[in-house]
């Protein structure tokens, strides 16, 4: 009996072993590598989505998006709205600390709401949102003046992060957080501005703890160089292989290619104060001289689908319409009508190394327009002047086009359209950079923000698109689709169709 | 000797501040506001103001010119408009990898460069000569970027001996020290060729006639010692071409030196950075200029500048 | 062996002159001699390696390389010889007549030729660059004021040279003008180092405009220009390294063929230039 029991016992440890063995490690310092520097930590300042990646592992969120694209608890563990929906009420979780030891509660949610009434992206909340009220230790809730359908979507976006009441008090006047305090489970360690942010693990997290000691997110603008940081074994992910390089990857052993569907449309957008972007024949004309499915193809070698709305596929108030077929004589036919001349010379401003293959894209725009009469000039920047560039107001703006993109985080149509074509956002208060106007659209994106009834919101939202589409309130191109890569030695990473790798729960091997 | 170095750098001072005074007028010659550009592409008005009056860009020519003076030589170079860090902090991290890169490429210059023009005199009108002279020939023509990434076609991309970028140990130092050194490991090929071959030629000349033929190695030892002073000289002032082509070797192999700091910062246009990273390359290359010529009067005692 | 030398030099010579001549024709007949136009562009046909339709092969927008190539002799051409002007325009007056003058002009123009050449090579280009911004026509000019100097310093030789010889002292006896002696009697006798200078510049220039281009400073797409050729073709080395190893080779052999040249005419023309530049 001894002998067996003592086999058994054996038996067991052994089994626990190898199960330990082939479980998480702890411990490691993972590298991801990406191609643009945060523009800022500040949950205030904060306005793409790099510097959010960055953000969400040290602040979070009061509620998340998952990977399958759901609203989530993450801070506030329930919520509900009232009856005739003007307000909503967060249940939060309790025993949560912020990194420097402030217990995170209803007062501490308030500070950093009335904070973020003059955040850049104010416009998620504000002003709607009329008072934030402390209903007990845990409980806070939100009064809106109306019906504000897409408030929950809009309490995942990763810039709407919590940060140490201490950190706020104590910030001096006119700066902005360069250190962000958070709930997160890592903790910012450094950040050298061009170079890299280096976080590591929260010991004290609420949830889960990560496995990894410490993440560094290294800032690699250049696509060709990134990639060989990841098979010269000196990064353990990238987010971005440049499409014709994935084959190449994914049959090197030792590395993997992850494709993930991304919420980004990218776009050209018109000056739409601007003669001659002011007739919609010319605007239409260039939709049908760029042929979308050939960039898409050739160029993105497949990572992405033709835009045939201003918003992909995925996102709540998606209404299919009939792209613009390439048509190069149509476009010349429209053209002339508008009485644009054979050699017309104009601006396009375009990033370099922050979309995929945007300098190419670009490229290949400006020979599609060339082919019907129109001289485009690249001008093209650094991402932070260029993203500078645009944010001037109307009177001030030279430029006849600029290429952008726009990632639909909340995965709802209000984020995907109201910042981007309604009046009221004009630049250079709200993201509206190509100044577009137009009182029927206005009407219905307002109209889809206080309608409760997802069905009705729907037809609202189609309605608004259609209109969008035929005024070719864009040169409409494509969404993308994210080709991010990584080493196989790298376990539980999550690449998010938000554009963000996530190391919550990552481990070396 | 002395006499000579003071004259020099007393000659260097109006230089050093003509070339100030260029760096200074970059931001002031532009079109539109300098003090818009040197706020920013994101500065709000009133930033842009202030920064207006911290500059004192409304003041007039020569006082601005006066307090830029006064800021440099307290070490102040203005801050990136990109990062926020004090321009100096950033040149200085920059300068390093420049350094380290331009200092292998003048090694391999003396080295290769002699070596192959000794050879070259020693076997003359060979094939051996004729076929070194035209890779020289070569190597002069061949723009340093396309030699860099032809070598990274082939060393790296198609070999793996290599990485293909960025800085690292002396593996990656390899690929781009030699595409900064050919153009001048060819020159100095050449030169090291032809003045060997003239010394050679009137000391053996004389020699022989005095001596007889079998002194011929140590004449050639001496001939190389002769010819070694000019060929030293060469390689001295090879080193603008070689800050000049860093420029384009950084941007090639993703190095991270001043050359292409200057390129970067003219794509984000951060003039300040764009100021002070020229500064203090064509101050380095005045002073090398001037270290230079006085190793030069040391090793050529034949010369007296006094 | 000196002879033999020189008829070795002598042939490289002729072989240079060929090669320039080869881009001259390149550059004048270039609609007639390149076989597609070197804007078309197809996407579906990008990247393809050198086949029987495209020679060379087809760039990232599915244009044909050789075409490009041939069209952009224009482009470094046009760019080499308007930069040289430039600087000879500007630069022979200056040294001329601040060789021939002598005293506190003189002074002020060495000590501006000396500031100017305190920015090594391409640096000063790239400044002038950064003020008026990347394009085509500033990139010629941002070379040509960086060759100035050269021009300034090697008349300026020539001049002090000449100033003292007898045909001077004896047209200033005739009483001549200054100006006219420096245009009718010192100039002429100065083309010989213009010549060769002007030359060996056609060839630095072809190499920095084609630099600019590289760094995306220069001449700007859809322009086929071999240097912002060359810079575009960095992504794809990889896929498709015909992209940059032809647009490369051809400043390679434009530049040989001008250094060549201008090797050529300096023996043929004043061996004693030599040492100068």
């Amino acid at each position: 009996m001894k002998r067996s029991g003592l086999w058994l016992v054996l038996g067991v440890l052994v089994l626990a072993l190898s199960a330990v063995a082939q479980g998480p490690k702890v411990g490691g310092e993972l590298v991801i590598a990406f191609g643009t520097d945060p523009e800022s930590l500040d949950p205030n300042k904060i306005t793409s989505a790099p510097a959010g990646m960055v953000l969400t592992h040290i602040a979070e969120t009061l509620l998340t998006m998952t990977e399958e694209l759901e609203v989530a608890p993450l801070l506030a563990e329930s919520w509900e709205f009232s009856e005739d929906g003007l307000s909503l009420t967060l249940y939060l979780r309790k025993g949560v600390k912020f990194h420097d030891g402030t217990p995170f509660n209803a007062e501490a949610v308030k500070v950093n709401l009335e904070r973020f009434r003059k955040a850049t992206y104010a416009f998620l909340l504000f002003p709607r949102v009329q008072t934030i009220e402390v209903v007990d230790e845990y409980t806070v809730r939100l009064n809106l003046d109306k019906p504000f359908a897409p408030l929950v979507a809009h309490l995942t976006h990763n810039f709407v992060a919590m940060v140490s009441p201490k950190q706020i008090a104590e910030l001096p006047e006119g700066q902005e957080i360069m250190a962000p305090v958070g709930t997160g489970p890592f903790k910012f360690d450094k950040w050298v501005r061009g170079e890299y942010v280096r976080i590591v693990r929260n010991d004290e997290y609420w949830g889960p703890k990560p496995y990894v000691d410490a993440v560094v997110f290294r800032v690699v603008p250049s696509d060709a160089t990134r990639l060989v940081l990841l098979e010269t074994g000196q990064v353990h992910a990238i987010m971005r292989v440049p499409p014709m390089d994935a084959p190449r990857v994914a049959a090197t052993p030792g590395l993997e290619v992850v494709r993930v569907p991304s919420v980004r449309t990218i776009y050209i957008a018109f000056n739409y104060q601007k003669a001659p972007w002011t007739d919609v024949r010319v605007r239409q004309a260039l939709n049908y001289a760029v042929d979308k499915e050939a960039i898409v193809k050739e160029i993105l070698g497949g990572a992405g689908g033709v835009s045939d709305a201003p918003i992909m596929p995925l996102i709540f108030g998606y209404a299919p319409q009939k792209p613009y077929p390439y048509d190069p004589e149509k476009a010349r036919k429209l053209l002339d009508e508008a009485g644009i001349p054979r050699g017309f010379k104009c601006t396009l401003y375009h990033p370099t190394g922050r979309y995929m293959m945007d300098a190419a894209i670009a490229e290949a725009v400006q020979a599609y327009l060339r082919e019907v009469g129109i001289e485009a000039e690249l001008i093209t920047m650094e991402w932070a002047a260029y993203l500078a560039f645009l944010r001037k107001p109307v009177e001030e703006a030279t430029f006849d086009m600029f290429m952008l993109g726009w990632g639909c985080v909340t995965l709802d149509a209000d984020y995907g359209l109201f910042p981007l074509f309604h009046t009221s956002e004009w630049a250079p208060k709200g993201s509206n950079r190509s100044f577009y106007s137009n009182p029927v659209v206005d009407a219905l994106l307002e109209q889809g923000r206080v309608t409760p009834d997802p069905e009705a919101r729907k037809a609202i939202y189609a309605e608004a698109i259609r209109v969008l589409w035929e005024d070719a309130g864009w040169l409409f191109l494509h969404y993308e689709v994210q080709i991010n890569a990584q080493s196989t030695k790298v376990k539980g990473l999550i690449h998010h169709p938000r554009e963000y790798i996530l190391a919550h729960r990552a481990w070396l091997e | 000797m002395l006499s000579y170095l003071v004259r020099r750098l007393l000659v260097a001072i109006p230089t050093l501040l003509g070339v100030t005074f260029i760096v200074f007028s970059i931001v002031r010659v532009l079109p539109g506001d300098p003090a818009q550009a040197m706020a920013g592409v994101h500065a709000t008005q009133e930033y842009i103001e202030q920064v207006r009056k911290e500059l004192g860009l409304d003041l007039p020519m020569h006082v601005q010119y006066a307090r830029f003076l006064g800021g440099l030589l307290r070490g102040d170079l203005g801050r990136s408009l990109r990062t926020g860090l004090p321009v100096a902090e950033e040149v200085w991290t920059r300068f390093i990898p420049t350094l380290e890169l331009t200092a292998a490429s003048l090694f391999l210059t003396l080295i290769l460069g002699i070596t192959v023009g000794i050879l070259s005199a020693t076997k003359p009108y060979s094939l051996y000569d004729h076929a070194s002279m035209f890779l020289s020939l070569a190597g002069l023509s061949m723009p340093v970027f396309w030699l860099g990434l032809m070598l990274m076609l082939l060393f790296s991309v198609r070999l793996g001996w290599f990485p293909a970028a960025g800085r690292g140990g002396l593996r990656h130092l390899v690929l781009p020290s030699v595409t900064l050194a050919a153009s001048s490991v060819a020159l100095v090929a050449r030169f090291t060729r032809s003045t060997l071959l003239e010394v050679l030629r009137q000391e053996y000349i004389t020699t022989a006639r005095a001596k007889g033929v079998r002194e011929s190695r140590a004449i050639f030892v001496h001939a190389l010692r002769n010819a070694l002073i000019p060929i030293v000289t060469i390689v001295g002032l090879r080193f603008g071409a070689l800050l000049s082509g860093a420029v384009l070797t950084e941007t090639v192999f993703a190095w991270p030196g001043v050359g292409r700091l200057v390129v970067d910062s003219v794509s984000a246009r951060d003039y300040p950075v764009i100021q002070g990273a020229v500064l203090v390359i064509a101050a380095c290359f005045v002073f090398i200029n001037i270290a230079v010529d006085l190793l030069y009067g040391v090793i050529n005692p034949r010369i007296r500048y006094d | 062996m000196g002879t033999l030398r020189r008829l070795i030099r002598h042939r490289l010579a002729l072989f240079g002159a060929f090669v320039v001549l080869i881009f001259a024709v390149f550059a004048i007949f270039a609609p007639y001699i390149a076989p597609h136009d070197p804007y078309r562009f197809s996407l579906a046909k990008k990247l393809q390696p050198p086949s029987s339709l495209h020679p060379l092969g087809t760039d990232e927008l599915g244009r044909d390389l050789l075409s490009r190539i041939i069209y952009g002799t224009r482009v470094s051409l046009m760019m080499a010889l308007i930069s040289v002007a430039i600087g000879l325009v500007v630069g022979v007056p200056i040294g001329a007549l601040s060789g021939f003058y002598g005293g506190v002009f003189d002074l002020l123009v060495q000590r501006g030729v000396d500031i100017l050449l305190a920015f090594p090579g391409i640096l000063l280009a790239i400044v002038v660059v950064a003020i008026l911004g990347p394009g085509l026509w500033n990139a010629m000019l941002a070379v040509g004021i960086s060759f100035i100097p050269t021009y300034v310093r090697v008349v300026r030789g020539s001049v002090l040279e000449l100033r003292e010889k007898e045909f001077v002292e004896a047209a200033r006896a005739l009483g001549t003008g200054s100006l006219a002696i420096i245009g009718r009697h010192i100039l002429p006798n100065c083309l010989a180092p213009i010549i060769v200078l002007s030359t060996l510049q056609l060839a630095s220039a072809i190499l920095w405009a084609s630099g600019l281009g590289f760094l995306g400073l220069g001449a700007q797409p859809p322009t086929p220009e071999w240097g912002t050729m060359l810079g575009r073709s960095q992504v794809y080395i990889r896929a498709a390294p015909h992209v940059a190893i032809f647009p490369g080779l051809a400043i390679a052999l434009a530049v040989l063929g001008f250094n060549l040249l201008g090797d050529g005419l300096r023996d043929a023309l004043d061996p004693r230039l030599k040492g100068r530049f």
